[in-house]
């Protein structure tokens, strides 16, 4: 392969490692089918590394690569054998429904309308975590199953059940209406600390933290606390309690990818927490009325390692 | 699509409610059966007499076997059902958490499987 076509495949890569699981949330809400939304993912990067080299790299990759993977998920519905009724028209649909690329940033939305949906109250909740690590943070599943002590099968297990309950009961692609959103608001708030916690101490991979899910929750916790329309004390107070454990996340660390205890040395490393707050802003999202436990924590531990 | 919203309660609970209580029941669940109807999410819905009289059939080997009481010896007891239309699961949560029997027993939402448009369960995906 040429020099030119070596750049294009780590392009690709590159885009693969951030942009598949936000292309799989939206493909999933145009789909309503995980096991459709994710060969579709399949697909449009396969027909993404056989054009881009010819064509370029698309100004917009995710949404070239959500387009190609509608297409090619129409082509699986038409192909399919055993074709319905209900794929018929659903596929129909899908060809006749123009994704806006202009509207792009509302896809954003899509991670979260896809966390309410693993962290459905009628899935089960060690189905809901499971669910949500397989699908919003892209962990495999032998990763899932190291931080449940469990075995891969028994997990594989778990998420093909889950799945098939969101299928069968009609369990919807969206994020609760406000009369819910608060009873629904604890398990999502749940699920993102364990995302964090799986960036803060990564089970597998060479190093010790993975800054891509650490920064995935403190987006999720932003996005989320936005929607709300009142301020939720626990979901800033999670939102704080992961800016802050963030601020330390480059002092964490030493050259050679070693842990430095708290106590060994510097707290913070400067210049690597621009966007972290300091104690009076981290304060702003602290409210003062209501008691939170992670605000607690977030005290705790501000009053630890400030 | 439709859901089946089975009513479980026990019914030594019920036994133990007073004229005016169960009266009240009754009416209310007959004035949420008409606030459904309305919505457009009522399909059908009816209360059950007590296990006592319930029979659970058996067909094996072409022979009929029939024994007297309800499928499970379970503390709680299915005594009625309401099938709603509903666009998804949680339309269908919504409406079946005003079923007033809620208040005394549980509801357990089931998705109706539409035999004529799905393959069966087992052998899909």
């Amino acid at each position: 392969m040429s020099e030119a076509g070596d750049t294009i495949s780590q392009r690709v890569e590159e885009i693969y490692r951030t942009e598949s699981r936000r292309v799989l949330a939206t493909l999933i809400r145009l789909l309503g089918d995980f096991d459709l939304a994710e060969e579709a993912l399949q697909n449009a990067f396969a027909a993404a590394v056989a054009a881009w080299p010819r064509d370029g790299v698309p100004q917009n990759p995710r949404a070239w690569l959500v387009s190609a993977g509608r297409f090619k998920a129409v082509d699986t519905l038409r192909r399919r054998a055993r074709f319905n009724a209900v794929e018929r028209e659903l596929a129909n649909s899908l060809e006749n429904t123009a994704v806006d690329e202009a509207a792009l940033p509302e896809l954003e939305d899509d991670r979260l309308r896809l966390i309410f949906v693993c962290c459905h109250p009628a899935l089960p909740p060690d189905a809901q975590i499971a669910l949500t690590l397989r699908e919003v943070c892209g962990l495999r599943t032998e990763e899932i199953a190291r931080a449940f002590l469990t075995t891969a099968p028994t997990v594989a297990q778990r998420i093909v059940r889950a799945k098939s309950k969101i299928r069968d009961a009609k369990i919807p692609y969206e994020v609760p209406v406000l009369a819910e959103l608060h009873e629904r608001l604890e398990i999502v708030l749940h699920v993102i600390y364990l995302i964090f916690n799986e960036g803060y101490s990564a089970s597998s991979g060479e190093g010790l933290t993975r800054s891509d899910l650490t920064l995935e929750a403190i987006r999720l916790a932003r996005l989320l606390a936005a929607l709300l329309p009142q301020p939720d004390s626990e979901a800033t107070g999670l939102l704080a309690l992961m800016l802050l454990q963030q601020s330390r996340q480059a002092a964490r660390t030493s050259a050679d990818g070693e842990l430095v205890l708290l106590w060994c040395g510097r707290r913070w490393l400067r210049g690597t927490s621009a966007r972290i707050p300091c104690r009076p802003r981290l304060r702003r999202f602290m409210p003062k009325r209501q008691t939170a436990r992670r605000r607690i924590g977030a005290r705790l531990r501000g009053s630890t390692i400030c | 699509m439709k859901y089946l919203c089975l009513v479980y309660t026990e019914e030594a609970k019920l036994a133990v409610l007073s004229d005016q209580e169960f009266e009240q029941l009754d009416a209310d669940s007959l004035a949420y059966d008409n606030e459904m109807r309305e919505a457009g999410h009522f399909v059908v819905a009816h209360a059950l007499q007590s296990v006592d009289s319930a029979t659970t059939l058996r067909v094996r080997k072409n022979k009929l076997s029939a024994t007297d009481g309800p499928f499970a010896e379970t503390k709680e007891q299915l005594c009625g059902f309401v099938l709603i239309a509903a666009k998804d699961l949680n339309e269908a949560i919504r409406v079946a958490s005003k079923i007033p029997s809620a208040r005394v027993g549980s509801v357990e939402v089931r998705p109706v499987r539409e035999l004529a448009e799905h393959e069966p369960w087992d052998k899909r995906g």
